[in-house]
């Protein structure tokens, strides 16, 4: 047990961490927008994707990483507005439209990189170059806290943002207070004058654009070029973080963190003497775990809720 | 409602089927004409890989200038359900007289389909079929000539060298650390034929593999196109004080070079020389040597024998170090890394090796 606590304890860890949740806690959330808007968002890889592509090489053709970034998070919200199109306006099924998409982006972004440089497997050739990086001027030199929390890349702590901001315009806007209740019931909206496919929409749109910051972060970020297919099934891992996290952006948060973890420590304890099956299905056991903690919780309240009503009911009509 | 919901979804599908199609490409088409002998290479997967299939595909590509075959190329894709109907469309035409596959991955179409095609010749490389007809092949696959590298010697090689070089704390500006990494992308025979290889020629050298050497697989749903990945792994193993790693794992490993460059460390490359395919100088530098596993040498020594006459069907070949189908590359980097001792030793080892004086462990 000394090795794996040592690794587990150490600020490289900590710092993994971040790093790897960032594209899980941004797709998640944007996830999360679409599914409270009531359109199931399957299309987070696709999104991520197609991002990631289109990032890379945006960057490496015009030199500017922003460039890219920006192009990439566009490129990624355009793909969820496909989905809305096909959705809301042909009346496709959003989950069978939604793996279409994830089909299309697979298809279409290995294609554009091979016109574009005749290469099949990506665009390493590109130098397009990487989102810097934030130094913390002061923190970086308290012991401990400031390996963890400086350096990170400028997405990551787009990341960390995103929650709280996420959370804001859910509960504290008209938008958001518009978003849920389309989502929860659309015709009762409907009838308030709510104009139900324009808030789904927008909500798709920023529900592709985060999960485009995530699929920009793994190219940009992660790594500086972009593979094809190598978002790796991260969206669908976003997916399930979405209802993990109970519908609720620091659920969510901490659902996509727990997620990341599970794969920094897979990482980590890859090295030392675990065999390499168990260790890679930490993320998936934990998922497990959680799904049944969270079922068995909700149970207990449930009963617990329950089971003085039949009991209190009468007494308390009976006595005087 | 239901009519719309369906085209919906077809118009989804059907734009995605076009736009990761099988592709074809047809290099000549007269030939069968002309009585030259026609090679049908088919891609589960796709060219383009600068590393096996592209290896691959260039010796065929010889064949047609040096000994009058004529090429036609069909790339599958990297979607595993279309290969099966992709092996069974390729081997029903009347268009080739060789049908030539590689990888593990194949061989279940290949004895599926060498006995229905019995006039016609299948090479299978980097993979064998069952020969003893209990499984697989109704014929015996007597029409089937499949070759096998010996991954396990040139990794015996790769290991040797390692040790040697952080044993010596040899590599310039490294941090005197004497552990490496080996980075594979799933744990399957093949690539454990690698880490095998590398521990027992690490273990030759001096080096204890038990605590020296640090594997680590990729695995996850795209286990050779995650750099992401193969980065953090990476990363993690400089961390715990590898020297230098060594990803056998397709293009994830593409994600342990920039590690190595932020950690001031060396890698090996594989399948190809990296030394000169990637294209980041800083990059380039920290490989010391590639190991390769030549496709292509294999395939055109099958041509040549095939048109000799002299081609074995019916049993299995393997080809290692000695027959030049597995090696190490030795350029500019690879000299100005490594002390002209251990390239001495190096070679000395190889020698053996060749000669079947030292026996390498594999994982089959």
């Amino acid at each position: 047990m000394g090795p794996v606590l040592d690794v587990v304890l150490s600020t490289g860890f900590l710092a993994a961490i971040l790093g790897v949740s960032t594209p899980y806690v941004l797709a998640a959330l944007g996830g999360l927008l679409a599914e409270r808007a009531g359109v199931p968002n399957i299309a987070l890889e696709g999104s991520m994707l197609s991002a990631a592509c289109t990032g890379a090489l945006v960057a490496g053709y015009s030199g500017s990483v922003w460039a890219g970034a920006v192009c990439g998070i566009a490129a990624g919200a355009l793909l969820a507005l496909l989905l809305g199109v096909l959705h809301l306006y042909l009346g496709a099924d959003a989950i069978i439209a939604g793996i279409g998409l994830n089909l299309l982006a697979a298809g279409a972004t290995s294609y554009t990189v091979f016109a574009l440089l005749g290469d099949k497997g990506g665009t390493s050739r590109l130098h397009s170059g990487a989102l810097p990086s934030v130094r913390l001027p002061l923190i970086e030199d308290i012991p401990g806290v400031g390996a963890v929390l400086s350096g990170q890349n400028v997405l990551t702590w787009a990341a960390l943002a995103a929650t709280p901001v996420v959370a804001w315009l859910l509960y504290r806007t008209r938008f958001g207070f518009h978003l849920r209740a389309v989502g929860e019931h659309p015709e009762a909206a409907r009838s308030v004058g709510i104009h139900v496919h324009r808030v789904q929409f927008r909500a798709l749109a920023l529900s592709g654009a985060l999960a485009g910051a995530a699929g920009v972060f793994l190219s940009m970020g992660a790594v500086s070029f972009f593979v094809t297919g190598m978002t790796a099934g991260r969206g669908y891992i976003a997916l399930a973080a979405v209802f993990l996290g109970a519908l609720r952006p620091c659920g969510v948060f901490l659902a996509a963190l727990g997620f990341g973890t599970a794969e920094a420590l897979a990482v980590q304890l890859g090295n030392l003497d675990v065999p390499s099956q168990l260790v890679s299905a930490i993320p998936y056991v934990f998922t497990l775990l959680a799904l049944a903690f969270f079922a068995w919780r909700r149970r207990r309240a449930s009963r617990t809720d329950a089971a003085p009503a039949p009991l209190a009911g009468p007494a308390v009509l009976e006595s005087p | 409602m239901d009519k719309i919901r369906i085209l919906g979804a077809v118009a989804a599908l059907s734009l995605t089927l076009a736009a990761c199609g099988v592709s074809t490409d047809s290099d000549s088409t007269e030939s069968g004409k002309s009585g030259k002998l026609r090679i049908k290479f088919v891609i589960n997967g796709n060219l383009g890989d600068r590393s096996f299939f592209d290896s691959a595909y260039a010796g065929l590509k010889k064949t047609e200038k040096d000994l009058g075959y004529s090429l036609k190329v069909v790339e599958l894709g990297s979607d595993r359900t279309k290969w099966s109907s992709g092996f069974e469309d390729a081997a029903s035409g009347d268009d080739y007289d060789v049908l030539a596959a590689g990888t593990v991955d194949t061989v279940g179409f290949i004895s599926k389909l060498a006995p229905e095609y019995p006039d016609k010749k299948f090479w299978l490389f980097d993979g064998s079929v069952d020969y003893t007809g209990r499984s697989g092949c109704s014929n015996k696959c007597a029409n089937v000539y499949s070759v096998t590298f010996k991954q396990n010697e040139a990794a015996y090689l790769a290991g040797f060298l390692a040790d040697k070089l952080v044993a010596a704390k040899a590599l310039p500006g490294g941090a005197g650390n004497e552990k490496v990494g080996v980075i594979g992308g799933v744990q399957i025979p093949v690539i454990e034929d690698f880490v095998v290889g590398f521990k027992a020629g690490f273990k030759a050298a001096g080096g204890n593999p038990s605590s020296g050497v640090l594997v680590q697989y990729v695995g996850g749903d795209n286990p050779f196109g995650d750099p992401a990945k193969g980065k953090q792994i990476a990363s993690a193993m400089y961390g715990q004080g590898a020297e230098l790693v060594w990803p056998v794992a397709g293009s994830s490993g593409l994600g342990a070079f920039e590690s190595a460059v932020a950690a001031k460390r060396y890698t090996f490359g594989v399948d190809s020389d990296q030394f000169k395919t990637l294209t980041d100088a800083s990059q380039r530098q920290t490989v010391v040597t590639s190991i390769l596993k030549n496709a292509g040498n294999a395939l055109y020594l099958a041509a040549k024998a095939n048109k000799a006459g002299t081609l074995a069907y019916g049993k299995p070949a393997a080809v290692g170090l000695a027959e030049n189908g597995v090696g190490y590359v030795d350029n500019t980097n690879f000299d100005k890394l490594v002390p002209a001792a251990v390239r001495t030793e190096l070679e000395a080892q190889a020698a053996k090796v060749k000669s079947g004086a030292v026996k390498v462990p594999s994982a089959f």
